[in-house]
């Protein structure tokens, strides 16, 4: 009775044309991407374009050699880094106050993030921005980070993982005389490895992807991250080869984080919802 | 700071325990110094923005002057801004083409990868991908799909994106791509809850597979399908990233939509008051569109 739900061979053959053609659609611009970004600057015409042979890496040359692709990227990793890093310390500490301590406040300051999610992040904006630009944080990376550490999805995920440990751990050790930093430390913190791997990624991901953000305080061209830079090539007509190219490496370390991480920005959606 | 929590003062007997008291307590202390960092980025950075927002759309305000309250000018201009009805028509036309195809394609593949088989696992890290790829890549590859040069534009012999008939489906298309395999990670998890039991019975019953989805699975993935309209609805409200790079807003502002006039009005022409205005007319549809479908979620129980 078990298989009875099993599709028969017909029903099988027809699931597995359809996801061959969903998953044919699916990678094709990605196929794309990589192999115009290998043709000479004027081979753009479909179909002869996207016969992968032969190979001409001159775009490749010509943003690796000199142009503003590496410091680009360098900005984008410094964006992200630095942002996953101080996002997961504020919203581990911010979450583990929330799920386990009592203090006046808690119920209205947490009532007050949640409410927050309800504002499209476009009320803000603008005097978000005016706030940066008086402040003097237009092309700085401060300014660029310091905004998107206050992350109400961030809070609320680790309020809830941490909601989940059981209270003994924390009040054995507490008994032991550990001081709270040094069971923030050595007991929450690595109980949270899972979740903070999900979180990490996610964080990562938003900010490497983060596009009006960094084109509203990335002014000069060396401020500009790997979004806004391919944006402002396409805008400037520069050849489809050379921006692809661009693009293609704003995609590795992407591809990369999802190789070694697919378990936890999976688990992350189904578990949580949290926003791809 | 190696602060150690003592425990907590013993009520005298007879008498209750003083609230005040409670909150001098270290423990209490500790919890403040956890959160307050966090939460003083929010007031500064999200909460006191948001309500400047919403109070500069009553001003007139230029970067670097300062601001004038004008009451309700604002709204009155964009009530008689052409740019602004037509930022909205092409908010909404997106919306209502986006938003069942988008669900539609979600549903149909969490279906067919539902059951796991052979390579099952791979569909769905491939359907991933395009999540978690920026919309700018998606942006750049799509501009050169939908060209004259390209396979799309040589399908019907023209550029979509130089149409304006055919940019927003363009768009849809493009955004459709880039969204469905969310869709469909939210939808297999609701779909791993529906008891296998109730499908088998109905399948005892004579149930064809349309019944069976129809009357068995679908009420089960009502609360996941309402999760993704609602999300779906504020993130295609929002479209912007793609519109910037692709179109412009053009042809002939065919594409313009509502975070395109806000981006124009504050960050081109610099007119904060009017932009503000703008991001009000947003967060009040994103309400208005979130109550209707809270309504008929209600109804449809």
């Amino acid at each position: 009775m078990t298989n009875a739900l099993r599709p028969r061979l017909g029903g099988k053959i027809l699931r597995g044309v359809f996801l061959a053609v969903a998953s044919v659609i699916t990678i094709f611009p990605f196929y794309a991407m990589i192999v115009l970004s290998l043709k000479p600057v004027a081979a753009v015409e479909f179909p002869r374009s996207l016969v992968p042979w032969p190979i001409d890496t001159s775009s490749y040359d010509r943003v690796l050699g000199g142009g503003d692709i590496p410091l680009w990227t360098l900005n984008t990793l410094i964006y992200s880094v630095v942002s996953v890093v101080l996002v997961l310390l504020l919203s581990s500490l911010a979450g583990y106050a929330f799920a386990k301590k009592r203090f006046p406040g808690k119920e209205t300051m947490f009532w007050s993030f949640l409410a927050m999610v309800m504002v499209p992040y476009h009320v803000t904006l603008i005097p978000l921005f005016v706030l940066i630009a008086e402040a003097g944080g237009v092309d700085t990376y401060w300014g660029l980070i310091v905004p998107t550490l206050a992350n109400a999805q961030a809070v609320f995920l680790m309020r809830q993982f941490i909601g989940t440990l059981p209270d003994e751990l924390f009040e054995a050790a507490k008994i032991d005389g550990a001081s709270e930093w040094r069971i923030f430390a050595t007991i929450v913190l690595p109980l949270c490895k899972p979740i903070l791997a999900t979180l990490g990624l996610f964080v990562f991901l938003w900010h490497w992807n983060d596009f009006l953000w960094p084109l509203l305080v990335g002014k000069s061209t060396d401020m500009r991250t790997l979004t806004v830079g391919i944006a402002a090539l396409q805008e400037e007509n520069v050849p489809l080869n050379v921006v692809l190219a661009g693009a293609t490496i704003a995609f590795v370390p992407i591809f990369a984080a999802y190789l070694v991480g697919q378990r936890y920005l999976t688990e992350g959606v189904t578990m949580s919802g949290i926003k791809g | 700071m190696t602060v150690t929590a003592p425990a907590p003062p013993r009520p005298r007997s007879g008498q209750p325990p003083r609230p005040r008291k409670r909150y001098l307590r270290p423990e209490a202390l500790l919890g403040l110094g956890f959160v307050l960092p966090v939460f003083l980025l929010f007031l500064v950075f999200r909460f006191g923005p948001a309500i400047v927002g919403v109070l500069l759309s009553f001003f007139e305000y230029t970067l670097g002057d300062s601001p004038r309250f004008t009451g309700f000018d604002n709204f009155v201009r964009m009530f008689d801004d052409p740019l602004f009805w037509q930022a909205l028509k092409v908010t909404v036309i997106f919306t209502v083409l986006y938003l069942p195809l988008s669900i539609a394609t979600s549903l149909g593949l969490a279906l067919l990868v539902r059951r796991s088989f052979r390579g099952s696992k791979l569909f769905r890290s491939v359907f991933f991908l395009p999540v978690i790829t920026s919309l700018v890549l998606a942006a750049t590859i799509f501009t050169w799909l939908f060209s004259s040069s390209g396979p799309l534009g040589k399908l019907i012999g023209d550029s979509w994106l130089a149409s304006t008939t055919l940019v927003i489906p363009a768009l849809v298309i493009v955004s459709v791509w880039s969204r469905f395999g969310y869709g469909m990670l939210i939808i297999l998890a609701r779909l791993q809850d529906v008891p296998r039991e109730l499908e088998e019975a109905a399948l005892v019953d004579g149930a064809g597979p349309w019944a069976r989805f129809r009357h068995v699975v679908l009420p089960q993935l009502r609360p996941a399908l309402f999760f993704l309209a609602v999300i779906e609805t504020t993130t295609s409200f929002q479209v912007f990233d793609l519109v910037y790079v692709m179109t412009g807003g053009g042809p002939a502002r065919s594409s313009y939509t509502l975070v395109m006039a806000l981006y124009d009005q504050g960050f081109q022409y610099f007119d904060l008051g009017y932009a503000s205005a703008l991001g009000v007319a947003l967060f009040v549809l994103t309400l208005f569109v979130a109550l209707i479908q809270r309504v008929l979620m209600g109804r449809s129980k």
